[in-house]
């Protein structure tokens, strides 16, 4: 794989003085870097996407599930020259947009297997919280310090996670949030960056009063309340080994990462902490370290936090981070691929005060993002962007994405449930740890022998194969139909011809030939990936 | 028998060249290979035999009532020792048949560990990290997998029977998950073909034709990875005739012992001879907080004749010179017999055997005081045992790998192989 290139400080004049070129679209910004970074390595890029392969990959981007028959259809026959702009438009207002940006954060946030999993497993009210904070178009800066802060029904699940793990909630804070990676230094002073452990254990100073009171309920629905208490501190020993019995290390006073300690009143003489129980409100303590803390991470002079954002949100639409991997932007050895669109972006991302759907609708209309998917590079996320990515859909985009395919109607599922389990487990986490995909044999086991994916493929009444069985029209068309209903594009005329040969082979078992030929298209890799 | 696996190995030659070629090439093989870029063809062709059974003595074996006896002490329990084939070396009694295996054994009597439970143990004892460690490790089966696993076998790299490991392939990915399978051959679920042969077929070419079409203008890797998964199902369904013993058990159990674990100790030995690279064994029930005497009894009436079948077996077939065989639980027992008769669990110091490839048998190598309660020399932790079996396997016992940014060691900082150990 090829790193990242440092750019030459001629480029890099040049792009700086492109970016100041004050209100110039940002898409017209990411457009000239892309193509400047094109031509500085010398990379042939795909040519633009078609309408078919730019529609899918916007639905899925954006409300997390392919266009039906009927969306692409019109899609397709639209000869605005508009629609993709306006396209765009319509997906960000739809009541889809929310959940599917709160799954992406989810994943980001909670991962498959969030810490602490007995009590964060289920955790579908943050999901829930975080949802209507993307419906609203609530900042970004504001739902983080509302999630730093934990008050609000929902946004508490974030720190649930990290129960009595100060050290853990530091350094997730700094990678999620500050795209900085200050594990490495918990144990040690970090070998390549500036980070000691008194950085380390500083940011978990903000961490260490939090409590988590658990109000119960049912797995899934329980009510937890985040308190803070108004003593203690992280103790720290630089050599274990020199600590007599009992001793336990010296305090750290909490320090903001890469800036000042935090300054705080004393504790009063005889000072007791109130009690905290569950299911009473805990009580507030004389001085929260953890308002600080929202205050500072999401401050505009903040250094790490736009530029995070920044890289996050592109890896979101464009596959690959500026810097690689998304949340390593702290690191001094990692120079971004492309450093004067990662600084416009950011600055963009403060002026407009944090506004995602503003951002993310100059990066789905850029040229960069509806690049074509086809190309001889390899990679997954090709580092200078000359192809589109390509990634698995989630369980949580497959799912409602096989319906769609093959007119599953939902109704079906309230006697069977939707087996989001079992495709979990087959689909759940299909990556080596490096964002790699990996196919795995589990997987596709599913795929050729389960019931759960056979009932998406065989013919039920006003599904798709029923549809196909049914109506009176020539194979061609039928598998005109099949191809845009699952795949959101018209068939080849190889493929157009093939499928006829397939379908039309024995009238007797017509029903069975379809679906075949649906499961096909449903098993292929063109149908797994967002391209 | 079947034609399958007379052969040796459960992969066609060209198939075995084009991985070996691609490695001399010096190339990665792309994210789902098993191969590693860094190596030579000798090392790696000298690799491509060597294989991993783990015996998994689930919830601890008693150290003091197998292979670390104190006759005569207040610990020593009411078993009396045996002689084995190597002088010096005694066993239990209820380890008959092992006892003159002995001269294949490398008894570790100083494992010194870190995680006292089942679930941290577990966990721990299969990936030599600790569980609250928050790293998905893989485990050793995964490793394995990964590192002597062919990409093109028809058969999974990391096959496993029983109650054992609870990590999973975890940061190495589903490409080295386990494969569970019943001791008698069951398969997991959806692995059973549901559709006729002729569908089956139909339906292949059509999706085969589609990925063709697919592949002309989309070079990802992840395309062809999701291919060539599919590929490998469509491979092991066909293949899975190899799980069903039903036929050569009546025979084999007179060698095994007529066992759930002896049945699965026999499996693990036709899987290896078909290429499987790992297969895990597990035993239950040795978790004895009470009646330990008779819990022991009763494992060690399976354990031996399954055990020393195995070896035997191997070594007829001429598979144990290249098969490492690991006999370990996640804890040891306390040398302390309590109220109900019992003992508890143990990680001061307990014992873990090795045999066959890579490992010189006929010792016993570290030691414990007289009633068992400390190790006296040479301890050995997780990671020194991990690095042990890895190099014995010619893996790199410090292999790098990343999980985001982070680097991760297949063994912690500081493990070193026991050379000692090692042939």
């Amino acid at each position: 794989m090829p790193g990242p290139r440092i750019f030459s400080l001629s480029v890099l004049m040049l792009v700086s003085s492109l970016t100041h070129a004050g209100d110039k679209p940002l898409r017209q910004v990411i457009d000239a870097e892309i193509k400047a970074g094109w031509q500085k390595e010398k990379v042939a890029p795909a040519a633009r996407s078609s309408d078919s392969v730019f529609l899918r990959r916007v639905y899925l981007d954006l409300v997390g599930v392919i266009p039906s028959y009927d969306e692409t259809t019109t899609f397709l026959k639209d000869a605005d020259s508009q629609k993709r702009q306006k396209v765009i438009d319509k997906l960000l207002a739809d009541p889809r947009y929310g959940p599917q940006q709160a799954h992406y954060w989810d994943l980001v946030l909670f991962g498959r297997r969030p810490q602490n999993i007995f009590d964060t497993r289920k955790h579908d009210s943050f999901t829930k919280w975080m949802a209507g904070e993307f419906v609203k178009n609530e900042p970004y800066d504001r739902i983080v310090k509302k999630m730093l802060s934990a008050e609000e029904e929902g946004s508490e699940m974030f720190y649930v996670q990290y129960r009595n793990a100060p050290e853990e909630a530091a350094t997730a804070v700094a990678r999620v949030f500050l795209g900085t990676q200050l594990q490495c230094a918990r144990c040690h002073d970090h070998p390549f960056e500036h980070w000691t452990q008194k950085d380390f254990f500083g940011m978990a100073g903000f961490f260490v009063r939090l409590v988590v009171t658990d109000n119960g309920g049912p797995e899934g629905k329980r009510k937890f309340k985040i308190g803070e208490k108004s003593t203690g501190d992280v103790l720290f020993a630089a050599s274990v080994k020199d600590l007599k019995p009992g001793q336990k290390g010296d305090p750290v006073k909490p320090k903001f990462l890469g800036g000042a300690e935090l300054k705080e009143p004393e504790i009063p003489k005889g000072f007791k902490e109130p009690p905290l129980k569950g299911g009473v409100a805990p009580p507030k303590p004389s001085f929260s370290r953890k308002e600080k803390l929202a205050e500072w991470v999401v401050a505009k002079e903040n250094p790490y936090f736009a530029k995070a954002l920044a890289n996050r949100i592109w890896s979101q639409f464009m596959g690959r981070g500026f810097v690689h991997p998304v949340d390593d932007l702290g690191s001094e050895q990692k120079v971004p691929s492309h450093p004067a669109l990662l600084k416009a972006i950011a600055e963009r991302l403060i002026e407009h005060k944090f506004d995602l759907k503003l951002a993310i609708r100059e990066i789905v209309n850029s040229d960069a993002y509806q690049i074509g998917d086809t190309g001889p590079a390899t990679e997954a996320m090709p580092t200078m962007y000359e192809r589109a990515r390509v990634r698995p859909l989630s369980v949580e985009e497959l799912m409602p994405s096989l319906r769609v395919a093959t007119a599953y109607d939902p109704a079906w599922m309230k006697n069977t449930g939707d087996y989001s389990e079992y495709f979990m487990r087959y689909f759940g986490e299909p990556n080596d740890g490096q964002g790699h995909f990996q196919g795995s044999l589990s997987e596709h086991l599913f795929l050729n022998n389960a019931p759960m994916i056979r009932q998406f493929a065989q013919p039920r009444k006003g599904n798709l194969a029923d549809t196909l069985v049914t109506m009176k029209a020539p194979w061609e068309e039928k598998v005109e139909r099949m191809f845009l209903s699952v795949l959101s594009r018209t068939p080849t005329a190889v493929e157009r011809e093939r499928f006829v040969k397939h379908l039309s082979g024995d009238a007797k078992i017509a029903p069975q030939l379809v679906e075949e030929a649906i499961w096909v298209l449903l098993s292929c890799s063109e149908f797994r990936f967002n391209r | 028998m079947f034609p399958t696996n007379t052969t040796g190995e459960h992969l066609g030659r060209r198939a075995f060249l084009k991985g070996a070629l691609a490695t001399a090439g010096g190339m990665a093989v792309a994210n789902w290979g098993g191969l590693f870029n860094s190596q030579t063809i000798a090392q790696e062709a000298a690799r491509q035999n060597k294989r991993c059974i783990l015996l998994w003595a689930n919830g601890g074996a008693s150290q003091i009532d197998t292979f670390d006896m104190k006759p005569g002490r207040p610990t020593g329990g009411p078993f009396r020792p045996i002689q084995s084939n190597v002088n010096g070396i005694q066993v239990c009694e209820y380890l008959p048949l092992m006892a003159r295996m002995t001269d294949k054994l490398a008894i570790i009597r100083s494992m010194r560990t870190q995680s006292p439970d089942h679930p941290d143990g577990i966990y721990h004892m299969h990936t030599c990290y600790k569980q609250n460690d928050r790293m998905p490790h893989p485990e050793i089966g995964a490793m394995i997998a990964k590192y002597l696993g062919n990409p093109e076998a028809d058969l999974p790299s990391f096959v496993r029977m029983g109650s054992t490991g609870n990590a999973g392939s975890g940061y190495l990915g589903p490409r080295f998950e386990p494969f569970h399978i019943g001791q008698d051959g069951r398969l997991p679920y959806f692995s059973e073909p549901s559709v006729t042969p002729q569908v089956q077929e139909r339906r292949t070419d059509l999706l085969n034709f589609m990925e063709r079409e697919h592949a002309r203008e989309h070079r990802a890797e992840a395309f062809e990875s999701h291919r060539l998964a599919e590929q490998r199902a469509l491979r092991l369904m066909r293949a899975r005739q190899v799980f069903n013993t039903n036929e050569e058990w009546p025979r084999a159990r007179d060698r095994y012992g007529n066992s759930t674990f002896g049945r699965g100790c026999f499996m693990a030995r036709k899987l290896i001879e078909a290429g499987v690279p790992f297969v895990e064994v597990g035993q239950e029930n040795y978790d004895s907080h009470a009646d330990n005497f008779t819990v022991h009894k009763a494992n060690m009436d399976v354990l031996d004749p399954a055990w020393s079948g195995l070896l035997q077996d191997l070594q007829e077939r001429n598979l144990l010179a290249n098969t490492l065989v690991v006999w370990m639980g996640e804890v040891g027992r306390t040398p302390y017999i309590n109220n109900r008769a019992g003992r508890d669990h143990f990680i001061r110091a307990w014992t873990i055997v090795l045999a066959g490839g890579g490992v010189r048998g006929g010792q016993a190598y570290g030691s414990t005081d007289r009633d068992g309660r400390e190790v006296v020399d040479n301890p050995v932790t997780e990671g020194d045992l991990f690095a042990t079996i890895y190099t014995a396997l010619g893996i790199n016992p410090r292999v790098r790998h990343y999980v985001g940014a982070r680097p991760i060691w297949a063994t912690p900082e500081g493990s070193r192989p026991v050379r000692a150990l090692l042939s």
